[in-house]
């Protein structure tokens, strides 16, 4: 059953997306800034993220706190994703407070305070933040070769930002970034939900209308080729586990390219899911690498996911090593499968089971009226909604000579980032 | 009388149904679902475990995944995996739970398999060491997790000689120590679907739902010749204690301050679980997050948690924190505890909080896993196949003084169990 999205755009700029889904009474509400990560420039990595931590701190009408507890009372919850494309709020909550949403989220677009305290205390919340991260070996690997699979790209960079910017950053950087980018014109509202969509087109004209707006020119950087050569890192860090990770670039999320990288992530760790929300995960046990080296003891665990991004990204596998392998053994054995998929040996029955992963998962995200808000506003921040309906229709077209090209076109052993984390043993 | 959501699972239309192996099952139609979620939860859990073989309960779940008399391990898992379907298994303390979830259409065939994995298992020798293996890189990362660190020492503090302080997961060098043989002469003694709780959500009748059920789950009999034992007695510790599990090398500290918390099918429940969403759980993480993270911006993140099972729950106060920040939170922290315990919450906290509980039950149960695991709490705890249906009126009866009351009988400020791990403490 397909539900019907409805689409407008305000005078002002902003860009409205409805759909009406009455099966529970809730409301699911996102706003959509296009300003992330990969907007950002050296010396201000992290801007976009603490920006959206300071959405939570008030307006002139309204504190964080009011919002915070007004939101809670009717049982909603409400949130912040900062990513390297986008920065996006939402709320949840039942169907008959929805104007609560709405209200905060037109007065939080243009009248956020900014209060120097709270400036000062976000950035040891932050940095907080980041150092919670820092505590996972998989983060240091991670951020160490991501910064080798992009030359100059922003993707490089952790969408924390680095520590000493954190300490740097200004109350003007943040309010700033606010007042410019936080605008009606640079901005989608979204909303799923038991809602009817003439009323609340209305309501949304009377909120959001009379919002002051203006054209935004923003870094826009340039898109990167093949990772240039082959890199090899080895860290080192507490612990006893040792992990692997394979960086290979991915193709931008608008392109034919990544329909049939998705079915080759399938096929060799098992089926990603886009959903941010929602129940549903497939396990990985009969893709390529599980059965090569997970069940031939070479590693513990493998797993890889592919993300949907404006640019060119980065691809990585993760495998959990066992202490009796070496580095050379588990990269010769992963190697080996690469190869074998670059040469061309995919059998039908594989696809077809990508294809019912990816339609099962597709199935099991729509029982969330948040999620179905989150796709809203997700597809259109790297194509349209269009490329979220025909996602499934877009999967089924792929043909393994597809994905065969799509190996030999990526999986290059010369354009990749092989990174290796090694505990050092105390004592 | 409180108003309350419509359409909410309740007696009118759950079928409940118990069927002669001793299993019961909860189902409820979810008619916008193409899909179904079923949930359960059977013996034996981890307090199986002897010591010696602390892990066993666990590895032999683990095992169960890795091929049935009928299937092999890639047989099994390409018929699940084939179906975009999924099951999983885990061990509990109490007991082991499965869950697994499908298309409509493919659930005769996902639930001939659950049957087979849980009653028929072949414990293949070729999976022996890589399953024991998996399951000790698994502590191995867990062992730099400052959080799961934090989280063991408070239990090993809280339980003492209780079977509650030994990680479900086990100890590495009983899990080496363990056999093909010791794992299915664990699942012979103890696996049974006696008292076997199941609960489904989805796009079939429960009256279909229920025969399939039937067919599988409830058609495989066996009686356990060995029980898991009662649990003994526990009493909350009466003295403070502290210890810290230094990691270096971690930016962040994690840590737990907590006592014994009151049981889930307990008189004391209802009111403890608002006095918990106040003190930690309102908004940005309530009392505690407003003092520690808000105005102090001493943590990324500061929350309450009150623990539900059967056995004996702990009630904590959990943050992850700068090292260097560490006595500042934890002093700020005993500081709200204090206020908790020394006067009431203010009418505005409650009726916000309740107001909360009442309002977000729609939320919890827009999915079908969000159904499923209600049901199973209410046939867990004996609730009651109404208890969606009065719990607004419960909740909306506590009052400042019940909330009040219970803080204080838990809360002994004298009597705190404090975990951290992270840096060595200056």
């Amino acid at each position: 059953m397909q539900i019907e999205m409805s689409q407008t755009q305000l005078p002002n700029g902003l860009r409205v997306y409805l759909k009406e889904i009455h099966t529970a009474p809730i409301v699911s509400l996102w706003i959509w800034y296009d300003i992330g990560a990969r907007n950002e420039v050296p010396g201000k990595t992290g801007l976009s993220h603490w920006v959206e931590h300071m959405q939570f701190k008030g307006t002139k009408s309204m504190t964080g706190q009011d919002m915070d507890h007004a939101i809670a009372r009717v049982g909603g919850y409400w949130n912040a994703f900062t990513s390297q494309d986008w920065t996006t709020y939402l709320e949840t909550l039942p169907a008959n407070h929805l104007d609560l949403a709405l209200k905060i989220e037109a007065d939080r677009m243009q009248n956020s305070l900014f209060d120097p305290e709270d400036v000062e205390m976000e950035r040891t919340v932050i940095l907080s933040e980041r150092e919670g991260a820092e505590n996972d070996p998989l983060f240091l690997l991670g951020e160490a070769t991501e910064a080798l699979a992009f030359q100059a790209h922003p993707y490089r960079n952790e969408v924390f930002g680095f520590q000493a910017d954190i300490e740097s950053l200004t109350r003007d950087d943040l309010y700033s970034h606010y007042k410019y980018y936080y605008q009606p014109q640079n901005a989608r509202l979204c909303l799923a939900g038991d809602f009817h969509t003439s009323t609340v087109l209305s309501k949304i004209e009377r909120l959001f209308g009379d919002i002051p707006s203006h054209q935004v020119k923003k870094n826009i950087p340039a898109p990167e080729g093949p990772i240039t050569q082959a890199h090899h890192i080895e860290l080192e860090g507490p612990g006893d586990a040792h992990f692997a990770e394979m960086v290979y670039r991915s193709p931008a999320a608008d392109t034919d390219d990544f329909f049939a990288y998705t079915i080759l992530d399938s096929l060799m760790a098992g089926p990603s899911s886009l959903n941010m929300f929602g129940s549903g995960a497939i396990s990985n046990r009969t893709s390529r690498l599980y059965k090569s080296l997970v069940e031939n003891e070479i590693v513990a665990g493998v797993f890889a996911g592919i993300n949907a991004t404006i640019d060119p990204g980065s691809y990585s596998f993760t495998l959990i090593c066992r202490p009796d392998r070496s580095s050379e053994e588990v990269l010769k054995r992963f190697d080996e499968q690469i190869e074998d998929i670059r040469n061309g040996n995919i059998q039908k029955a594989e696809l077809d089971r990508a294809v019912k992963q990816a339609k099962a998962l597709f199935v099991y995200g729509a029982d969330n009226i948040t999620n179905q808000g989150f796709w809203l506003g997700y597809a259109p921040s790297f194509a349209d909604y269009n490329w979220f309906l025909e996602y499934i229709e877009r999967l089924q077209a792929v043909t393994s000579e597809q994905v065969i090209a799509i190996a030999q076109k990526y999986f290059s052993p010369n354009e990749r980032v092989v990174g290796f984390y090694n505990p050092i043993k105390k004592g | 009388m409180t108003q309350t959501p419509q359409n909410l699972p309740h007696a009118g239309n759950i079928l409940r149904t118990s069927f002669d192996n001793g299993s019961t099952l909860l189902a409820w139609h979810n008619s916008t679902s193409p899909a179904v979620v079923i949930q359960g939860l059977l013996s034996p859990g981890t307090v199986a475990d002897t010591p010696g073989q602390y892990g066993l309960a666990n590895l032999t779940t683990a095992m169960l995944m890795t091929g049935t008399r009928k299937h092999d391990f890639q047989a099994l898992h390409e018929k699940i995996e084939s179906l975009g379907a999924s099951i999983h298994l885990q061990s509990g303390m109490l007991m082991s739970s499965f869950a697994l979830q499908c298309l409509a259409e493919d659930l005769p065939t996902i639930l001939d398999l659950l049957t087979e994995i849980l009653s028929q298992p072949a414990f293949p020798e070729k999976h022996f060491a890589r399953i024991q293996s998996q399951i000790l890189t698994s502590l191995a990362i867990r062992a730099q997790d400052t959080a799961a660190m934090a989280d063991e020492a408070f239990d090993r503090l809280l339980y003492q000689d209780h079977p509650f302080a030994h990680p479900s997961i086990g100890y590495a060098q009983d899990i080496m120590a363990l056999s093909l043989d010791n794992l299915r002469a664990f699942h012979s003694d103890y696996f049974t679907p006696q008292n076997m709780i199941i609960a489904a959500s989805g796009g079939l009748a429960p009256e279909e739902l229920t025969k399939m059920v039937e067919n599988t789950l409830g058609a495989w009999h066996k009686t356990a010749p060995k029980k898991q034992g009662e649990l003994p007695e526990f009493f909350a510790p009466t003295i403070s204690q502290r210890d810290h599990v230094v990691m270096e090398d971690k930016s962040q500290t994690d840590l737990i301050i907590g006592v014994l918390g009151p049981k889930t099918q307990g008189d004391d429940f209802q009111a403890a679980s608002i006095g918990n969403n106040i003190l930690g759980q309102f908004g940005m993480m309530g009392r505690v997050g407003e003092t520690v993270r808000e105005k102090a911006g001493l943590a990324y993140y500061v929350q309450s948690a009150l623990g539900a099972g059967l056995g004996p729950t702990p009630w904590q106060v959990v943050a992850g924190v700068n090292p260097n920040n560490l006595d500042k939170a934890i002093a700020l922290i005993k500081e709200e505890l204090n206020k908790f315990i020394s006067e009431p919450v203010t009418d505005e906290e409650l009726e916000d909080s309740r107001a909360q509980a009442i309002g977000r039950l729609p939320l919890a149960l827009e999915s079908n896993t969000g159904i499923t695991r209600s049901l199973l709490s209410m046939e867990r705890y004996q609730l009651g196949l109404n208890h969606l249906r009065d719990l607004p009126d419960k909740l909306s009866a506590i009052t400042a003084q019940d909330i009040l009351t219970v803080a204080r009988r838990y809360w002994n400020l004298d009597a705190l169990i404090i975990s951290s791990a992270g840096k060595e403490i200056a």
